[in-house]
């Protein structure tokens, strides 16, 4: 077991050499740098910048060095905890990220829990009362919740909370909360922002946990052992829970590799459209502003937790189910 | 201009201000602290001729103190904007456009040769420290002329033929800058909504400097804040536009208090502000200013959900019947400002085309001239602005003293005749079965309009554009892609024509610079190259290859070397002559509207207004720190 996970860990440094590089490459592949999309955005306004200032910028970021250089100044500066500097706020990665990451984790902690306390009863219901009225139902709002793309729902539900609750739109607190101490008044401020954004962002990853849990269980349902539990008189509860539902739960073990960067990042697009104050649409505009250490760095992060995920999903498979063995790949 | 003022008439103003000043009641924020002794009281804090700003619209009115004024922005550096919409500025421009002393008492000028400035005895920054001519000295000395802060120049508008001027303190309130031929660019770049800054706070900003408190110490701490180097750091501290240093005293009427990052900044009355209004109350009448940082996309529906106090930027004509909605529900009312642009939309023939076919037709003055004849400027007034618009060649604006008609018809009318005709005469008479006129090597003549891609008016337009041009036989195409990717393609020649906005400041008067109309710079989509050549000084780009563009590099030169506001004019006019004359852009319509939301308790905005960015500093020349809000109408 040991050697085995020291093997994995030891896996993971080519992998994330190899995210790194392409990380980089992408974000460099558009025309132009960070100063020159500066530079386009200021005249879009009629704006314009002094080049001597541009010069001095460019030196200083050391955007004039060539490409392998500064890729590996950045990725040096990870590996001792400097993530480099922003370019748009104009100060050290760590700094700008941290204040975020608090409410994003908030933000995407309620929302997982809103996603299992929904999915669960339904899908085990759905499974056990096959083809029944109450099946079809929920069956038709989970294809819905799938259907309906996020930002969409988003925009729906900001109107409606703003015309029938007064809430007011975006954000994830009463702006006169925010930066302020925590109080009273703000958690409630919070609470009362915060399940449009935990609904929209929830929903499809609860229509979706349904419908898989449903198709699982099902399959359980139907083997042979269930059929002799239930002969030998089992309580019907107990079949369910004993045997079916704790086989028909390894898609869950596996979905935490995924589930790990998504408290991080926090549904770029959705958190965008709601204009949360979460990490997603800062990353997308340092993206889009080409703010490469920023968004750089901000993805490495998110590459570290998918790779340590699926490492902490692929051994708690194995501790659950004990069909899983470990020989198979690494033996080779 | 500025002309000289005689000290009598200013001793007369100080000592009815001296005697205003001392009734004058203390702003209510600031009277506990006064009262504690923490802060000196009204007297000590003004200067001792403060500016008195006497504003005469007929629904102007004195304000009464206090308030939060809140504005939407789409990200943290836009904070910027309240740099640009305080307005506090050496000289600045007022609503009639007349450069007038802000911050200086007074500035006298020789020639335009020899600028001496004069300060306001007792003025401070906004942490009470002296604003002093040392001030000025620092960023001479110890920024302007530092190899580690400025290693490659003086700033553009400092510099006249390369060479810059000499500076000199006189006392304590007086400094002179003094050039070898004249320098008409320089006021007019201190009175910029992003200025020239010719002074720093040097009492705080000599912390970081290495002259000062020496190299290792300088460097030292550079590293621990983050920074590469000592000159890195002192850049991060000492931007004054960028305003993104809650430390740095300012002289704006108010002072940034939120560090970046944040989703909302708060910033709050300067204290030692130097303008008061005609009673001698000291401004801004608005206590504080919040700005909610929320995505661009957020902001009208935000705003039409009466989430603010003032909003413009952000919102566009096409957002004005959904904001309107809102208008009695949500309490405010939506005004619409003209918009200073020279036109709204304005095509741009690339004469530095990569197609030699295509470039010798761009550079072709007739088939300039049958385009621009092949527009139907009407219909797209009627159908995308509501007929709100102008139909108009992109020329400056009535508004301008610089204005004539004939600029703004010159081949503006719509006649498919004639730009037939045109077509004809350049021997562009073979067609394909389409009706497709060919090129002379017989390819049709296909032209893609490359569009940035970030509004669905440049499509309208050229979807409109299209219908009327296939009348002359030309197919249009239009190319949407994203910002740079489409500035890049006009540089390097790749596309043949884009669309944008036309001429940045379309009511100049004849002593701002008229480097829009001269190939001066790379970012002018017509001529990018022959930009470009200007630029890096011949050494870069390619000469301009026509006559008339030849001329207009002449006379911008000429403006520049110019002494006399007449001489100025004479430049000016031949240069709009030429433009209008040689359609080197194509515009369509001008004085398309800018929605400007108020809410109903925010009173002394204009009902009127020019929407402008360079002069005007959008709201900053209508003076927001004598914007006021009625508790009431809360």
């Amino acid at each position: 077991m040991l050697r085995y996970i020291v093997q994995r860990v030891l896996l993971m440094i080519p992998t994330m050499i190899a995210i790194s590089i392409i990380v980089f490459v992408i974000i460099q592949l558009p025309p132009g740098d960070y100063l020159e999309s500066y530079i386009a955005e200021l005249q879009a306004q009629g704006e314009s910048v002094d080049p001597q200032k541009i010069a001095f910028l460019r030196e200083h970021y050391g955007l004039d060095k060539p490409l392998v250089e500064q890729y590996l100044r950045w990725a040096g500066g990870m590996l001792v905890g400097d993530f480099g500097y922003s370019f748009e706020f104009n100060m050290p990665v760590n700094k700008v990220v941290g204040d975020r990451m608090f409410l994003t984790i908030i933000v995407s902690v309620v929302t997982i829990v809103f996603t299992w306390i929904v999915a669960f009863p339904i899908g085990i219901y759905s499974a056990t009362h096959q083809y029944s009225w109450g099946d079809y139902g929920l069956s038709f709002l989970g294809f819905l919740g799938i259907a309906i793309p996020n930002f969409m729902l988003a925009l729906v539900m900001l109107y409606l909370a703003n015309v029938f609750f007064g809430t007011s739109i975006g954000g994830l607190m009463a702006p006169q909360y925010i930066d302020q101490p925590w109080s009273w008044g703000k958690v409630l401020s919070i609470l009362e922002h915060s399940w449009v954004p935990v609904v929209v962002i929830g929903l499809s990853g609860t229509a979706g946990m349904i419908r898989r849990l449903r198709a699982n269980l099902l399959d359980e349902l139907q083997k042979q052992y269930v059929v002799t539990a239930r002969a030998k008189g089992l309580p019907p509860r107990k079949v369910l829970y004993k045997y079916p539902l704790r086989m028909a739960l390894n898609f869950f073990i596996s979905d935490i590799g995924s589930l790990l960067p998504s408290i991080i990042s926090g549904a770029e697009i959705t958190a965008v459209v709601l204009s949360l104050p979460t990490t997603g649409p800062m990353l997308l505009s340092a993206l889009r502003s080409q703010d490469m250490y920023l968004a750089g760095s901000f993805l490495m992060f998110l590459a570290l937790l998918t790779v340590v995920g699926v490492l902490v999903s692929d051994l708690a498979l194995v501790a659950l189910d004990p069909r899983i063995r470990l020989s198979g790949g690494v033996a080779r | 201009m500025i002309r000289r003022v005689t000290s009598s008439v200013f001793i007369v103003v100080a000592a009815l201000l001296l005697a205003a000043a001392v009734r004058a009641e203390e702003p209510p924020m600031l009277a506990a602290e006064v009262a504690a002794g923490k802060l000196p009281p009204l007297a000590q804090r003004l200067p001792k001729t403060p500016l008195v700003v006497d504003v005469k619209r007929p629904d102007w009115s004195p304000g009464r103190y206090g308030g939060e004024l809140r504005t939407l922005m789409a990200k943290d550096r836009d904070i910027r904007m309240m740099v640009v919409y305080g307005y506090a500025r050496l000289v600045g421009y007022d609503e009639q456009l007349r450069l007038a002393p802000d911050i200086l008492e007074r500035i006298d000028n020789v020639g335009g040769r020899v600028f001496t400035l004069h300060l306001r005895a007792g003025h401070k920054w906004s942490d009470g420290h002296p604003f002093t001519a040392a001030d000025f000295r620092y960023y001479w000395e110890d920024v302007a002329n530092n190899k580690d802060l400025s290693p490659f120049s003086l700033p553009q508008a400092l510099l006249v033929r390369g060479r810059g001027p000499n500076f000199e303190v006189l006392n304590d309130t007086t400094v002179r800058f003094t050039w070898q031929e004249p320098n008409p660019q320089f006021l007019t770049a201190l009175a910029a909504p992003s200025p020239l800054y010719i002074f720093r706070p040097a009492h705080y900003m000599r912390q970081f400097h290495s002259r000062h408190i020496g190299l290792d110490k300088a460097n030292a701490q550079a590293r621990d804040a983050g920074s590469r180097n000592w000159a890195g750091l002192h850049a991060k501290k000492d931007d004054q536009y960028r305003f993104d240093n809650p430390d740095l005293p300012t002289l704006e009427p108010w002072v940034n208090t939120t560090p970046f990052p944040s989703i909302r900044f708060v910033l709050v009355r300067n204290p030692y502000f130097h303008r008061v209004d005609a009673t001698g109350r000291q401004l801004p009448y608005i206590d504080r200013v919040i700005v909610n940082i929320t995505d661009d996309k957020l902001i009208p529906a935000k705003t039409g959900a009466g989430d603010i106090d003032l909003q413009a930027r952000y919102l566009r004509f096409d957002h004005y019947t959904f904001l309107k909605q809102g208008e009695k529900r949500k309490n405010y009312r939506v005004l619409l400002w003209e918009k200073a642009l020279g036109s709204q939309m304005a095509l741009y023939p690339n004469l530095s085309a990569d197609d030699p076919q295509w470039r010798t037709l761009m550079r072709d003055l007739r088939f300039r001239r049958a385009l621009s004849l092949a527009v139907n400027r009407h219909e797209i007034n009627e159908v995308v602005y509501f007929g709100l618009a102008e139909e108009s060649g992109n020329t400056v604006l009535q508004r301008s003293p610089l204005f004539r008609p004939e600029f703004r018809t010159a081949w503006t009318q719509f006649d498919l005749k004639a730009a037939n005709a045109l077509l004809n005469e350049i021997g562009l008479t073979k067609r394909d079965e389409r009706g497709i006129r060919l090129l002379p090597d017989g390819r049709p003549m296909e032209l893609i309009v490359d569009t940035s891609g970030e509004s669905t008016e440049e499509t309208d337009v050229l979807e409109l554009l299209r219908d009327s041009w296939r009348k002359v036989g030309i197919a249009l195409f239009s190319r949407p892609s994203q910002r740079e990717v489409f500035r890049k393609r006009a540089y390097s020649g790749k596309s043949m024509m884009s669309i944008w906005s036309g001429l940045n400041n379309g009511i100049p008067t004849p002593a701002m610079s008229p480097h829009e109309l001269a190939p001066t710079q790379q970012e002018q989509l017509q001529w990018p190259m022959w930009g470009q050549y200007y630029e890096q000084n011949k050494k870069g780009g390619e000469a301009p290859a026509l006559p008339a563009a030849q001329e207009l590099v002449k006379l911008y030169d000429a403006w520049r070397a110019s002494e006399a506001d007449e001489e100025r004019e004479r430049i000016w006019l031949r240069m709009l002559e030429i433009h209008a004359e040689q359609v080197f852009t194509i515009g369509i319509v001008t004085r398309a509207l800018q929605p400007v939301v108020v809410h109903d308790s925010l009173h002394n905005v204009p009902a009127k207004g020019i929407y402008s960015w360079d002069p005007g500093s959008y709201f900053g020349m209508y003076h927001p720190d004598t914007f006021w809000i009625d508790p009431k109408a809360r």
